[in-house]
C-alpha cells in the first residue's frame, strides 16, 4: 500500500532528524546541561519515534523505546537522578534505537536479544524506585434523592408512558426506582454525572445515543434534585438517569466501555434486572436545601427574564448550552408573577419532554451550526518552512543545469560579426546569464544544509574513543552553521569519522605522554567548517604527536608504495597516508581499522568532487584539510583544447595561465621538466602526452595552466589552446563508463561536444605514483 | 455537514496519518504542530473536535488543553487526547484538565473514526 510506504517515508525522515536531535541533546547533557527542557525534548524524541514505530508495527523497536521512554519519564519527574552512568547509557541506548530505526528501514533483523542488556537495565533501574500509584480520586460522597421521570427514547412512544413527576412539594420524597419488568438481558444503569463530564465536554446525550445501539432502552430522568430557582446555579449538575436497556447478548464490560471517557466524571451503577438494586453511592449534587415556599415574587421575575436559557438547560437536563424542547420552553412562557409552585404545576400536563437523544444533531448542537459558516477556508499553520522531496529540488538543479548549458551555448554561438550586428541580443544574452546564474545559486541555496547535521554526530564518537583508547580527548566545533550541498553532508560523515578516529586512535597520545611532554592531560580535536571562495573546507586538527613520518615511509617502501631510490619529501609523506594500499590492518588498531583506510576517505571525498590535504607538525599535531565543492552539479571550468579534444579545468584550481613561449622550463635530471615561477619549480605535466593526444600545435603556441593542488602544491599543465571559462554540468564517468586516473568526470558542452575534466589533483598523485614506482 | 478536526501533535508521521485517515472519512482536517500553534489556529477557525498529541514542544497537551477550556467559547469542544496504552497517567492528566476522551496509539482507522463519533453530535 503506497499511502502507508509514504507514511514510513515521513516517518523514517521524522526519526533521522530526531535521532540528531537526540545526539544534540545529549551532547550538552553530557556537558553538564541537565535541565527539564533537554530531558523534555530528548523524552519527545523517543516518544515521538516509539508512537510512529507502533503505528507500522515494529515492535523490537517499540518495546526498546518504551523500556527506554519509561527511564526517561522516571528521570524526568526526579525519580531516577541522572547520573553519569544513566547518561553513558542513554547514549548508548541512542545508538540501539539508531540501529532498530535503521533495521525497520531496511527491513532487516537485528538480533532477538539486541539491547535487551540495556532493557534490561532500563528496567533495573525504573523498578530501583517503584513508580508511585496514586489515583487520589475517590468518589464523593452524596445522599441522593430523587423521583424518577420515566422518559421513553422509542420515538414510537409519544406521549403514552411519560409522566414527569415534579413537584416541589414532594422535594423531600425519598428516592425509590420505578421497578421494571425483570427479564433475561435486561440490565440497569444508574447515571449521575458530575460537574466533571460536561466541563470536559462529554455529553449525556451522547452516552445515550451510544447505548441505545447496544439495545433497546428507556430512560428516565431523574429530576428531584433540582433546588429552587433561587438556589439554582446554572453550570451545576441536578440531574440523573435511570437507564433500562434490553438485549440478550449484553454485558456489564459493553456498557462500561460506553463509560469509559466519563469514568470518574459520573456515578454509574449497572445491575443485571432481578439482581438487587446497590443505591447509587454518590450524586453529583449535595442536596440543595428544601425549600418549598415560593420565593419572592420580585426574585421570581428576575430570574425569568434572564433564564431562558438556563430554564432551557434546566428542561434538557444539562447545562450545556442547547435549545430546550419546544413545548416545554412555551410552557414556560407564562406571565411572570406566577410562583415558581405553580410554573412547576404548569409543567405536569405539558406534553412529553422529547429527550434531547431523539432530536436531530442538526437541530441542537450550536458549536456545529457556528462552524457552519466559515468553512472552507483553510488556513495554513505556522509554516516557515516546506518540505520538498529532494528528487523535486534535483530535477529543478537538472533543469537549472541544462538552463546553463543552453545559456552558454547561446552566448557561444555569438560570433564577432554578430554580436556587431545584434546589440540588443547581446545584452539580453547577458542579462540571461545573470538570471541563470542567480537562479542557480538560489536552487544550490535550497540543497545546501549546515554541516551542524554531520558534526553533531561526533562528540559522541570522541568520547567513545576516549573511553576505548583510555586517552583524554575533547572535541572543539566551529563553524557548525557553514552550509554544503546535502548530497556533499550525506557523503561527509564516513569520511569525517574515519579522520576523527584517525586523530584519536594516532595523533593524541595518552595522558602520561602527554603530561611528560608539557602538554595539556586533555588532547584536543578541532572540527571546523569554513567556506573559502568556492569550496567549503572541512578542517579536523588535533594537538597530538603528528604523523610519524619514518614509521609511514617504512611501510610505504615496504609495500611498494615508494622506490627504495625516492626521498620524498616531509610533505609528500605525510600524504602517503592517504595512498591506496598503505592502510593496512597492521598500520590500524582496532578502532581506526574497520577494513578501510585513509584512502578509502580519498576515494569518498573524491567521489564528491572534493579533495584531502593532511599537514602535519611532529611532535605538535596532525591537519587534514578536506577541501569541498559547494555544489555538485556546476562548475565553474576553463575550457582548454588538447589535440582535437576539449578538456575542461575546474576554475577553482587554476592559478594563472602562461604562453609556452614566455615560460621558464627547465630539464631535470631525470629527463622531465619543471617550470620555474617566481622562483618556485613546479611540476610540468603536458596533457597530450598524458592522455596519448596528437598535437600538431607548435610547442611555443601552447599554454600553460598553471593549477594548485593539494596543499598549495602547484602542477603545470600544458595544453594546446585556451578557449575560454564557462560554466558546466557535471556528469558522472563512474557512472556512465568507469573510473579514469586523471579525469574527474564529463560534461556536455554548449555545441553538444563531450568534455573530460581534468582531475588536477589526480593527474599530479599519479605522476608522483609513476615515479615512486 | 462537514466536521472539522483540528490535529495537533509534533510527529509529521502521526499528523500525516491522522489526516490520511480523517479526510478519507470526509472530514475536514487542520493541523498544528505544537500545543500553541493549536491554541492560534482556535483563535481564528472554528473546529467541532480537537485531538491532540501530549507530549509537545513550545506547549503540551495538557496545557493546551487547559488553555482551550479556559477560553469561555470552547467549554463544550470535545477533545480526544492522543495516547499509548500504557500512559494511563498521562491520559489522566489529560482528562483532568479538561479532555474529553482518548484514542490509543497506534490507533486503527475505523476505531479512530468511532471514537469521534463517540464526542461529536
Amino acid at each position: 500500500m503506497s499511502d502507508l510506504d509514504d507514511f514510513k517515508a515521513t516517518y523514517f525522515d521524522e526519526c533521522s532528524e530526531l535521532l540528531t536531535e537526540l545526539e544534540e541533546q545529549f551532547v550538552a547533557i553530557e556537558a553538564g546541561e541537565r535541565d527539564a527542557d533537554r530531558l523534555n525534548a530528548v523524552f519527545r524524541a523517543i516518544h515521538s519515534i516509539k508512537g510512529g514505530a507502533g503505528a507500522f508495527g515494529f515492535s523490537a523497536l517499540v518495546g526498546f523505546a518504551h523500556a527506554y521512554e519509561t527511564l526517561l519519564d522516571y528521570v524526568r519527574d526526579g525519580r531516577i537522578e541522572l547520573a553519569d552512568e544513566v547518561v553513558t547509557l542513554c547514549i548508548r541506548a541512542n545508538d540501539i534505537v539508531a540501529d532498530h530505526v535503521a533495521a525497520a528501514r531496511t527491513g532487516d533483523a537485528l538480533p532477538a536479544d539486541y539491547g535487551m542488556d540495556e532493557k534490561a537495565r532500563f528496567d533495573a533501574l525504573a523498578r530501583g524506585e517503584a513508580p508511585a500509584d496514586d489515583d487520589g480520586e475517590g468518589p464523593d460522597e452524596f445522599d441522593i434523592e430523587f423521583t424518577p421521570v420515566m422518559v421513553s427514547l422509542d420515538s414510537d412512544v409519544e406521549e403514552a408512558e411519560y409522566d414527569i413527576a415534579f413537584d416541589l412539594a414532594e422535594l423531600d420524597d425519598t428516592f425509590e426506582i420505578v421497578p421494571m419488568a425483570i427479564d433475561h438481558g435486561q440490565w440497569e444503569v444508574r447515571f449521575t454525572p458530575h460537574r466533571a463530564l460536561y466541563a470536559r465536554a462529554n455529553d449525556p446525550l451522547l452516552l445515550f445515543r451510544e447505548l441505545g445501539a447496544l439495545g433497546e432502552m428507556s430512560v428516565k430522568a431523574v429530576l428531584n434534585p433540582i433546588p429552587p430557582l433561587s438556589d439554582f446555579e446554572p453550570f451545576d449538575v441536578y440531574c440523573s438517569w435511570e437507564i433500562s436497556l434490553v438485549s440478550p447478548t449484553l454485558t456489564e464490560a459493553m456498557i462500561r466501555e460506553v463509560f469509559e471517557f466519563v469514568d470518574g466524571d459520573c456515578d454509574i451503577v449497572i445491575v443485571q434486572a432481578g439482581a438487587a438494586v446497590v443505591p447509587a453511592p454518590a450524586p453529583a449534587v449535595e442536596a440543595a436545601p428544601v425549600a418549598p415556599a415560593a420565593p419572592e415574587e420580585a426574585a421570581v421575575s428576575d430570574l425569568l427574564a434572564l433564564a431562558d436559557d438556563e430554564v432551557a438547560h434546566l428542561l434538557d437536563f444539562t447545562p450545556e448550552p442547547k435549545p430546550a424542547p419546544v413545548s416545554a420552553q412555551d410552557s414556560f412562557e407564562e406571565p411572570p408573577g406566577l410562583s415558581f409552585a405553580e410554573l412547576a404545576e404548569s409543567l405536569k400536563p405539558a406534553t412529553p419532554v422529547q429527550p434531547a437523544a431523539k432530536a436531530k444533531p442538526v437541530a441542537l448542537a450550536p458549536a456545529a451550526a457556528e462552524s457552519s459558516g466559515e468553512e472552507g477556508e483553510r488556513r495554513a499553520v505556522g509554516v516557515q518552512s516546506i518540505r520538498v522531496d529532494l528528487d523535486k529540488v534535483d530535477r529543478v538543479v537538472n533543469m537549472v543545469g541544462e538552463l546553463v548549458i543552453t545559456q552558454s551555448m547561446l552566448t557561444q554561438q555569438m560570433d564577432e560579426t554578430l554580436r556587431a550586428r545584434y546589440t540588443e541580443l547581446v545584452r539580453g544574452l547577458e542579462v540571461l546569464a545573470q538570471t541563470t546564474r542567480g537562479l542557480q545559486d538560489s536552487v544550490m541555496a535550497i540543497r545546501a544544509q549546515p554541516v551542524k547535521s554531520v558534526f553533531s554526530r561526533m562528540p559522541r564518537l570522541v568520547r567513545e574513543l576516549g573511553l576505548k583508547t583510555g586517552k583524554k580527548i575533547k572535541l572543539e566545533t566551529i563553524g557548525e552553521n557553514t552550509e554544503i550541498d546535502k548530497t556533499v553532508i550525506e557523503q561527509l560523515s564516513d569520511p569525517l569519522t574515519h579522520m576523527i578516529r584517525n586523530s584519536a586512535d594516532h595523533g593524541i597520545e595518552s595522558p602520561e605522554n602527554r603530561l611528560a611532554m608539557g602538554k595539556p592531560e586533555t588532547g584536543t580535536i578541532r572540527l571546523s567548517a569554513e567556506q573559502a571562495g568556492g569550496n567549503i573546507l572541512i578542517i579536523v586538527e588535533d594537538d597530538g604527536a603528528g604523523i610519524n613520518r619514518e614509521r609511514v615511509l617504512g611501510l610505504a617502501r615496504e609495500k611498494g608504495i615508494v622506490a627504495p631510490d625516492i626521498t620524498p619529501t616531509d610533505e609528500q609523506i605525510d600524504q602517503l597516508i592517504f595512498a591506496p594500499g598503505f592502510s593496512t590492518a597492521e598500520a590500524l588498531s582496532d578502532i581506526s581499522g574497520r577494513g578501510v583506510g585513509m584512502d578509502v576517505v580519498l576515494s569518498n571525498i573524491k567521489k564528491i568532487g572534493g579533495s584531502v590535504h593532511v599537514r602535519s607538525w611532529t611532535g605538535r599535531g596532525c591537519r587534514m584539510t578536506l577541501r569541498l565543492p559547494l555544489t555538485l552539479a556546476v562548475l565553474d571550468v576553463m575550457l582548454v583544447k588538447v589535440g582535437v579534444s576539449p578538456y575542461v579545468v575546474p576554475l577553482s584550481s587554476i592559478v594563472e595561465t602562461i604562453q609556452c613561449s614566455r615560460a621558464a622550463f627547465e630539464r631535470v635530471p631525470s629527463g622531465g621538466q619543471v617550470l620555474q615561477v617566481r622562483g618556485e619549480y613546479v611540476q610540468v605535466i603536458d596533457l597530450a602526452e598524458r592522455f596519448d593526444m596528437e598535437t600538431e600545435t607548435e610547442a611555443d603556441n601552447r599554454f600553460v595552466v598553471l593549477c594548485e593542488a593539494e596543499g598549495s602544491a602547484k602542477v603545470a599543465l600544458i595544453v594546446d589552446d585556451i578557449i575560454g571559462q564557462q560554466q558546466v554540468v557535471i556528469k558522472s564517468l563512474e557512472e556512465n563508463f568507469e573510473r579514469v586516473e586523471g579525469i574527474a568526470g564529463g560534461t556536455i558542452l554548449g555545441d553538444g561536444n563531450v568534455a573530460l575534466i581534468v582531475d588536477v589533483q589526480g593527474l599530479k598523485t599519479t605522476i608522483v605514483h609513476k615515479n615512486a614506482a | 455537514m462537514t466536521l472539522r478536526v483540528l490535529t495537533v501533535d509534533d510527529s509529521r508521521t502521526i499528523l500525516a496519518m491522522l489526516h490520511h485517515t480523517l479526510s478519507n472519512a470526509g472530514f475536514e482536517v487542520l493541523q498544528a504542530e505544537d500545543g500553541q500553534q493549536g491554541l492560534d489556529v482556535l483563535k481564528t477557525e472554528t473546529v467541532d473536535v480537537v485531538i491532540t498529541d501530549i507530549n509537545m514542544p513550545v506547549m503540551d497537551g495538557i496545557e493546551f488543553i487547559k488553555h482551550v477550556r479556559a477560553t469561555g467559547l470552547h467549554q463544550s469542544l470535545p477533545i480526544l487526547i492522543l495516547t499509548t496504552e500504557t500512559s494511563q497517567d498521562k491520559r489522566d492528566q489529560g482528562k483532568a484538565a479538561g479532555g474529553t476522551g482518548w484514542i490509543v496509539k497506534p490507533f486503527d482507522p475505523e476505531k479512530l473514526i468511532s471514537v469521534i463519533h463517540r464526542v461529536v453530535h
